[in-house]
């Protein structure tokens, strides 16, 4: 197990120097000038000539990803847009948006497994229904119109919560509702169908035919068998959470690193954009990793070699 | 039982929490901005939130009064100064008694100091002074003197811009991280900077008008229009900036909100470039002026929050003089189109010359400006109209700048939306960047290839005369020389909206889009 852990770890290296080079000749085709935007629309010519030599835009393409990648590690990257190191930009807003996904997902998963399970034991009964018709809503709902229709009933309405910024616990209650409420739709579908596939097996009609109660059939024979497929759902939406928080963070004045994200594309601010993109690879596929190894916790069947 | 419980626990819970963040004391004012500023070092910031943050913590020598929604200048750090006959030696005389929140002195020195490190070319508004300054000089401990490499007629605007309020120069001794830790000598001291949700500023005990009456001010960032304009409904803001002017009338109703409606600095416009085969024809030019009904986009789009204006400048801008401009009048478009030789084609809306079709490139941002993209749509089918098939386009800024500013030999930009808002205040701040032909991009922002000598000769004459009357009238000369030649479709100038609560009182609102906080009392 710790080998194949390890052997994983190192895949990531090519993975991230992949990601790197994408993010890199990405940004640098878009057209649009990093030293235009640092400046401003009144920076004289002279202006940009000096932020251009001095954060290095005059140089070779090839120089400059080396560049990228040398600040990178010694910590020396600067942001174009803040002037600052790259990871006192990132990491106050990655923390961020680390806590308010990791929120999220545990609202997700609680309200999806038992929305899921409920559905798949309460088939084609008014629960089911309810289920799939919140599932389906959950799912299609346009983030900013949920968030802001939550805003409005509970902040201004009835004035129980704060619409936004963060502080306190009760500024998390909004947009993590608003941020998982996809997810949990997502994983409510999975569970149902997975947990019907289970039910159908022969091991169920077993374990009810030799008397155990239903609660103690759905809970601990299916249950375990079913959220197999319901971990890796729960995997990458924790991964999309992180990556797409963006329109949550901006609906509820929340200081992540979506919003950084957008304004950095926005300004082309190259090395955010790039140490950002790397970052949440690397944390997409930390991720996955962590999915597979609870493969192995879930079902004694599956089990890996270095 | 359990259930019953945890609900109960839930609902004590919200109860318990649930009004306390809600209301901030009465010596706490909190500011919603619609942007996070980028850093507080005032020689290098070019964006408006980090502006307004630094204006409360930071003062110049001399700065903006607003009077009647105009700006006036008026003593800050000086008490007066004086100008030399050639006008290329300005004398100021300082304040005495003044402390920067370290406890440092304010003097000649720290003016000094400040100069010194502006002018070392390291920092983004360095050329702003650069073009004029050549040396700042300690006379005694209260007096100091500029000495200009030309007389300089927008010299006091040029001080009363963010680039010339004073660093502590303590900071400046210690090459201290300004951006982050600033000090000044100005009503509020900072304290502390989550980045990407608030600064949080305290009342400076030793401010030399007296310390303020709020205690603390947070300028929070608040991107979504519509969740700042919740926050000041719920009272999470005590003000909030740049209402959109959808929310206008809701808010009019609510009695605990109250609105300030005033003209910006900020001109919108469609540029031409003058360059082009088909705009270089003055004609053409004239002909898309009168064929676009700006009061209509005015009161329809914008809904009546902006003010057609003729002069390339705002009514605010000093040197702004009411000009003849171009009314609506489509047939009037249609003729002087024909005299241009573009007539009707055998087919369809869309004129030709010798077999050509007018058809015109029409690049737009998207959000860059309040309804940007609806304001250029509306241009659109206004030239669609007299027979101009205008190809509306967007893209992100950074590709726009950068489209709209390449050489002329490169460019091939026809009409473009952008707006201007002089951080001076001053005409020469719109004139000489935008017309002058010497200011053609990418060396300077004249993204029209607009060139007239005699525009060039005044703009010149403006810059460098001090009296201000004569540079009214250099300035008046031009803005109508600019305006016969249609350099560009003028169209409209922005209403500022902000709002705040009924018991915020004493806020200032300057026309270039800055709050200052320091006389402000909750009742």
């Amino acid at each position: 197990m710790l080998r194949f852990i390890f052997r994983r770890l190192l895949l990531l290296i090519p993975v991230l120097i992949g990601v790197s080079i994408v993010a890199f000749l990405i940004l640098h085709l878009a057209p649009g000038d990093p030293a235009q935007m640092m400046g401003g629309i009144e920076a004289s010519e002279a202006d940009l000539i000096m932020l251009r030599q001095k954060f290095g835009l005059d140089r070779p393409l090839p120089v400059q990803y080396f560049m990228f990648l040398k600040g990178m590690f010694t910590g020396e990257l600067l942001s174009l847009r803040y002037e600052s190191p790259v990871m006192e930009v990132i990491w106050p807003r990655l923390k961020n948006t680390l806590a308010l996904a990791s929120v999220s997902i545990v609202i997700a998963v609680l309200i999806g497994v038992t929305a899921g399970v409920l559905s798949a034991v309460k088939r084609k009964t008014w629960m089911d229904y309810t289920a799939t018709v919140f599932a389906l809503l959950g799912i299609s709902m346009p983030v900013f119109w949920w968030g802001l229709l939550l805003m409005l009933l509970f902040s201004v309405k009835l004035m129980w919560l704060p619409s936004g910024g963060m502080g306190t616990p009760l500024h998390y209650i909004l947009p993590s509702i608003v941020l998982g409420t996809a997810s949990a739709g997502i994983i409510a579908r999975m569970t149902r169908s997975s947990m019907l596939d289970v039910l159908r097996q022969d091991y169920i009609t077993t374990a009810t035919a030799k008397g155990l109660s239903r609660r103690l059939v759905v809970g601990r024979h299916a249950l375990r068998n079913a959220m197999i497929p319901t971990v890796t759902v729960v995997g990458l939406q924790f991964g999309q959470l992180l990556a797409g928080a963006v329109l949550t963070e901006t609906v509820f004045s929340w200081p992540g690193v979506g919003r950084l994200l957008v304004t950095s594309i926005l300004a082309r601010d190259y090395p955010v954009v790039q140490t950002s993109l790397v970052l949440i690879a690397a944390f997409f596929v930390l991720v996955n990793l962590a999915v597979d190894v609870l493969y192995a916790v879930l079902d004694p069947r599956v089990r890996y070699h270095g | 039982m359990s259930k019953k419980l945890a609900a109960l626990l839930f609902f004590a819970f919200l109860l318990v929490f649930s009004a306390a963040p809600l209301l901030a004391a009465d010596t706490t004012l909190t500011v919603g901005q619609g942007a996070e500023p980028v850093e507080l070092d005032p020689q290098n910031i070019t964006d408006n939130p980090s502006e307004e943050v630094c204006f409360q913590i930071y003062e110049g020598l001399v700065g903006f009064d607003v009077v009647d929604g105009k700006l006036e200048i008026a003593p800050r750090l000086a008490d007066k100064w004086e100008v030399s006959a050639d006008g290329k030696t300005w004398t100021f005389h300082l304040k005495k008694g003044v402390t920067f929140h370290s406890g440092a002195p304010f003097n000649a020195e720290a003016v000094k100091k400040n100069f010194d490190r502006l002018l070392s070319g390291k920092y983004k508004r360095s050329t702003l002074f650069s073009v004029f300054l050549s040396e700042v000089k300690v006379v005694d401990d209260q007096t100091v003197q500029f000495l200009l490499s030309m007389s300089f007629g927008p010299f006091l605007h040029t001080m009363s811009h963010t680039a010339g309020i004073i660093i502590d120069p303590t900071l400046i001794d210690a090459n201290a991280d300004v951006k982050n830790n600033p000090s000044g000598t100005g009503p509020f001291k900072f304290k502390s900077w989550q980045k990407g949700e608030k600064i949080t500023l305290t009342a400076f005990e030793n401010y030399r008008e007296g310390k303020p009456k709020m205690e603390t001010v947070i300028f929070m960032t608040i991107p979504d229009d519509n969740s700042r304009t919740m926050m000041l409904e719920t009272g999470e803001l005590d003000i909030a900036e740049r209402i959109a002017s959808f929310e206008v009338d809701r808010l009019k109703e609510n009695k605990d909100i109250a609105l300030t409606i005033q003209p910006g600095m900020r001109v919108m416009y469609m540029a031409m470039n003058n360059l082009d085969p088909i705009l270089k024809d003055v004609k053409v030019r004239q002909a898309i002026n009168y064929a676009v009904d700006r009061e209509s986009i005015c009161k329809n789009i914008l809904k009546g929050f902006a003010r057609t204006i003729d002069s390339p400048m705002a009514f605010a801008v000093n040197g702004y003089a009411p000009v003849k401009g171009y009314t609506y009048n489509p047939e009037k478009a249609k003729a002087l189109l024909a005299e241009a030789g573009w007539k009707p084609a055998a087919s369809g809306k869309v004129l030709e010359k010798d077999g050509k079709k007018l058809e015109i490139k029409l690049w737009s941002p998207n959000g860059r400006y309040p309804m940007d993209m609806k304001t250029s749509e509306a241009v659109q089918a206004f030239l669609n109209e007299v027979g101009i098939d205008a190809k509306l386009s967007t893209m992100d800024w950074a590709a726009f700048l950068a489209a709209t500013s390449k050489k002329p030999e490169e460019n091939n930009s026809q009409l473009f939306l952008m707006g201007w808002s002089p951080s001076t205040g001053d005409s020469d701040w719109v004139l000489r960047p935008l017309f002058h032909t010497k200011e053609w991009v990418p060396g300077g922002g004249n993204r029209s290839f607009y060139s007239n000598t005699e525009v060039d000769a005044l703009i010149d004459l403006g810059m460098t005369e001090n009296d201000p009357d004569k540079r009214k009238e250099a300035y008046k000369k031009a803005q109508e020389l600019i305006v016969a030649d249609a350099a560009w479709l003028t169209l409209f100038v922005l209403d500022n909206v902000n709002g705040r609560r009924s018991n915020v009182k004493g806020l200032v609102e300057s026309p270039l889009e800055l709050l200052f906080v320091k006389g402000v009392t909750k009742e």
